[in-house]
């Protein structure tokens, strides 16, 4: 929390460089930007800011650097791990007001968008061209560019086509010194180390883009979109180890257990088998000279892997609506729980039956409900652990089992995050997943970006990347709100 | 293929067998005579840049590394240490129809942790993408011989900075790779090369624009000028195809039926703009010969200079046409804006070389793109520019390297660049 004195000097500065539109002050409006969607933890900022070109993000850090007030770069706030909470108050720079698409050029097979674009929009923009955006959030009707590029996210069709790191080609960015650099850009290998691939997932702890340029992918000519229904979570856990191993990577592969698929039959009336213990949501695309065999073969593999039953979106519409279901998941989890902590682990493929069960265990174990809907096949798990905010014990429970979850990832060879993040909810996991040496290079990488540790402080590294980020404090947890 | 190291270090090479053991040398250097260290894999990427003439240098090679750590194949990663040849590598993968598919030239030779290191791509990276498609999990060993690591064996991982993507493409010059993870991919069932010979680079130009919506997927959109197609048809004992124009070079693969088709479609699109010829090539043999052939253009043994341009793909055609008029035998990867030039025979002079790179890199800027200089004279070294014109995000990497090895004993030299980038005069050359 800033001074008084300090903050007035601050407001009088910012409503300068963004105007009287431009800025929130007041507790009310302030509440609104205390968290992302990582509930759990909570911090209200001094000031929110609303820029809405790169020479006032310029001016903007510029001014935090010389009052020594911490800022934060925030998209829609939609990550899951606490990447936009704003640790020790200071400045929320709000990048939604600069979402426009700058260019496209397919020629180049390029896109350049401000960051705050919402990452269906660039998608609907492209509809007809021949061309997409690949990486699709579940959140993309809702999530910026610009924060996809700090968490690197993913996506169901991230599993054959990767994920945001694979797609961006350069970065403008406003460093934390308040110069402006270009990173990577049209011109593929560029001499020199890969800054633009090292910027993408850092979380917003090397400075703020103002621009992404992202490659686009040419349209699949064809695809099938099934649905894979099985008895239990082993049988379809078993199975997605079966499709993997066969050597076939399908656009996506996802599954959704019996609490998942109640809370979206009751929500979109798709017609889901509601006794069925777990269902696999599995497309394959390409040329149309193929699809149908690599279909054929995916469902040999799942009729010999226990399948109950396999049914083929035979519409465009009737897949859209199964891609709606899938994405709008998190939103239909209101119907089962006023609140929920969504995990992110990742294990080797082969190992998501074993994962499943630890899963099983720990629900048991901590009297909790959990859902599970992830992406299989990439071996990355979110379990929705689902809880009363009110009742201080199922909190409690939460935070122990998201940890034994997690802790089980890396025991069976994996990480803790996928693509949600670090954030400050996974800080304490670094220190399993990585030696001092790893982290104390990573702190060095970090001090070459941001040498002051004012731009998103106590994100990423669970120790100090400057000095005087120790004594920044956290609530934990603030106060807390309904979803 | 130009070897440094020979040149620049008159000491035995050093060859640890054991991740251990390349810690304690390299950390006996630090904490004794702090020697500046020569890393060598399979010498592939050793032409790249300038390393400092240092006889005391110390030349350290990673090819005792070479044990496969875990092959779990079902998940389709594997881990294997840095000094593995790619030739290795792939024998042990496409027992279980797998495969890394980044194209490596001389795969005998060519360690993993030096494709990594030289960021080394080829012909489907169209289709496939680089090395930073693949490489997710990383052990190397800092200057002070302590090992650090990134990323992990999992197919998706985000926690913490993405040190994989800094170690791809740096030569050497932060820290000595010892372990790698990577992503792989199925063995397709079937390849397929479409080989079309067009008048002018500018009529192939047209077909790219065309290809853009094609109704195939190629994974290489290949475009050589006469003397390449005449070097690599020589290469591939290929006699048969026509070499007296500029070629375009489309490959396909997938299932049987898929590729058919698809060349299929491609031989129809392209016959709206009239190649002299339009060959596919689906016989195993020829057409293995043929990718190795292109995949080996730029690692000729004879080329006194050779270059590497980054352009925006759709200037790709006409700065090749502006080559061309200079002499260069020229291959690019069309599709991504990467051409891969040579002096096929002609010893250039070093006055002419820093002449016609010049005006080759003069050209290249117009599009926003540059040209990197792979391979020439040793003696030319200290005074090339190696990499082109400087970038602001070269003070950056500056200080990465600073900080990660503060005494510049990593490949010493080889990003002379970055450190001393503003001594330049109106050639581009550094003065």
């Amino acid at each position: 929390m800033v001074s008084a004195e300090k903050q007035r000097e601050l407001i009088r500065r910012f409503r300068a460089i963004v105007g009287e539109d431009g800025i929130l002050t007041q507790p009310e409006d302030l509440a609104v930007y205390e968290c992302d969607g990582y509930v759990i933890e909570k911090k209200t900022p001094d000031v929110v800011l609303f820029p809405t070109e790169r020479d006032q993000i310029v001016a903007i850090v510029q001014a935090c650097r010389e009052l020594e007030v911490p800022y934060i770069p925030r998209g829609a706030g939609t990550s899951l791990a606490g990447g936009c909470l704003p640790v020790g108050g200071g400045v929320v720079i709000a990048l939604t007001r600069m979402r426009k698409i700058l260019e496209v050029n397919l020629r180049n097979r390029y896109a350049i968008v401000e960051p705050g674009c919402v990452n269906v929009h660039l998608t609907q923009h492209l509809a007809g061209s021949g061309f997409h955006y690949a990486p699709d959030p579940s959140s993309q009707g809702a999530c910026t560019l610009g924060g996809n590029v700090a968490t690197n996210s993913g996506g169901p069709h991230t599993l054959k086509y990767g994920v945001t790191v694979n797609h961006v080609l350069g970065l403008e960015v406003v460093l934390p010194n308040g110069s402006v650099v270009e990173l990577g850009g049209v011109a593929e290998d560029a001499p020199g180390y890969d800054l633009t691939g090292l910027f993408v997932g850092s979380e917003g702890t090397f400075g703020i883009c103002t621009k992404v340029m992202v490659r686009l992918t040419r349209d699949p000519a064809a695809c099938r979109t099934m649905l894979g229904v099985f008895e239990n979570v082993q049988d379809a856990t078993h199975c997605i180890s079966g499709i993997i191993s066969a050597g076939i990577v399908p656009a996506a592969l996802e599954m959704m257990d019996q609490g998942i698929v109640e809370a979206l039959e009751a929500a979109f009336q798709f017609g889901f088998p509601l006794d069925a213990g777990a269902v696999l949501l599995i497309e394959v695309d390409g040329l149309e000279a193929a699809v149908d065999s690599e279909a054929q073969h995916i469902i040999e593999i799942c009729n010999a892997r226990g399948a109950r039953e396999m049914r083929w979106a035979e519409t465009a519409a009737e897949r859209q609506l199964l891609w709606k279901c899938r994405k709008q998941a998190f939103g239909a989890i209101g119907r089962l729980s006023s609140s929920f902590c969504t995990q992110d682990g990742v294990v080797p493929r082969t190992k998501l039956p074993e994962i499943l069960n630890f899963i099983s265990e720990c629900e048991k174990r901590h009297q909790l409900r959990i859902v599970n809907v992830f992406h299989a096949g990439d071996g990355n798990i979110h379990p929705i652990l689902l809880f009363d905010e009110r009742d201080e014990t199922q909190i409690q429970h939460v935070l122990a089992a998201s940890h034994e979850i997690l802790q089980k990832c890396l025991d069976l060879g994996g990480s803790v995050t996928g693509e949600h993040g670090i954030g400050v909810e996974k800080l304490d996991f670094m220190p399993r997943l990585f030696s001092e040496t790893d982290l104390a290079i990573m702190s060095d990488i970090r001090k070459v970006f941001n040498p002051d540790g004012l731009c998103s402080p106590n994100k990423m590294l669970p120790t100090a990347g400057a000095c005087g980020m120790e004594e920044i404090p956290r609530d934990h947890p603030g106060r807390r709100a309904a979803l | 293929m130009v070897n440094c190291y020979n040149m620049t270090s008159t000491s035995q090479p050093i060859r640890p067998t054991s991740s251990a053991e390349l810690q304690k040398q390299i950390r006996e250097n630090y904490v004794g005579s702090r020697r500046p260290i020569h890393i060598r894999g399979g010498g592939t990427g050793a032409s790249a840049g300038y390393l400092q003439d240092d006889p005391s240098a110390i030349v350290l090679t990673t090819t005792g590394l070479s044990r496969v750590i875990d092959y779990p194949k079902d998940d389709m990663t594997i881990t294997i240490e840095a000094g593995l040849t790619i030739a290795e590598l792939t024998g042990t993968l496409v027992r279980h129809r797998q495969q890394l598919p980044i194209d490596v030239p001389v795969p005998e030779q060519a360690t993993i942790g030096g494709v990594v290191a030289a960021n080394i791509s080829g012909s489907r990276r169209f289709g496939y993408g680089t090395m930073r498609d693949y490489l997710i999990g990383i052990i190397a060993v800092d200057v002070q011989g302590q090992q650090f690591s990134a990323g992990g064996r999992v197919v998706k991982n985000v926690a913490g900075y993405d040190l994989c993507k800094l170690m791809i493409g740096s030569l050497g010059t932060l820290a000595v790779i010892s372990q790698v993870t990577l992503k792989l991919k199925p063995v397709s069932e079937s390849t397929g090369i479409l080989w079309a010979t067009f008048e002018t680079l500018d009529d192939i130009d047209v077909v790219l624009e065309t290809l853009l919506l094609s109704s195939a997927r190629p994974v290489a959109l290949d475009v050589l000028n006469a003397r390449a197609a005449q070097t690599i048809v020589t290469g591939a004992e290929l006699k048969q195809l026509p070499t007296e124009q500029p070629v375009l070079a489309i490959t396909v693969d997938g299932l049987s039926a898929e590729v058919d088709w698809q060349l299929e479609s491609l031989r129809k699109e392209l016959a709206v703009f009239m190649p002299t010829v339009c060959l596919p090539i689906v016989n195993d043999d020829q057409r293995q010969k043929l990718q190795s052939a292109i995949t080996q253009f730029s690692q000729q043994q004879s080329a006194v200079l050779a270059l590497k341009a980054n352009l925006p793909p759709s200037a790709t055609l006409d700065w090749m046409a502006y080559a061309d008029e200079e002499g260069l035998a020229l291959l690019s990867h069309a599709g991504n804006g990467i051409v891969k030039g040579r002096f096929p025979v002609e010893p250039t002079e070093y006055s002419r070389a820093i002449e016609i790179l010049g005006r080759l890199r003069a050209k290249a800027r117009q599009y926003r793109g540059n040209v990197v200089v792979d391979t020439c004279p040793h003696t030319w070294r200290q005074k090339l520019p190696m990499f082109g014109d400087p970038e602001p995000s070269w003070s950056l990497m500056r200080k990465i390297k600073q900080q990660l090895d503060p005494d510049d004993l990593l490949n010493r030299g080889m990003f002379n660049e970055f450190r001393l980038p503003a001594l330049r005069n109106s050639d581009g050359v550094t003065s």
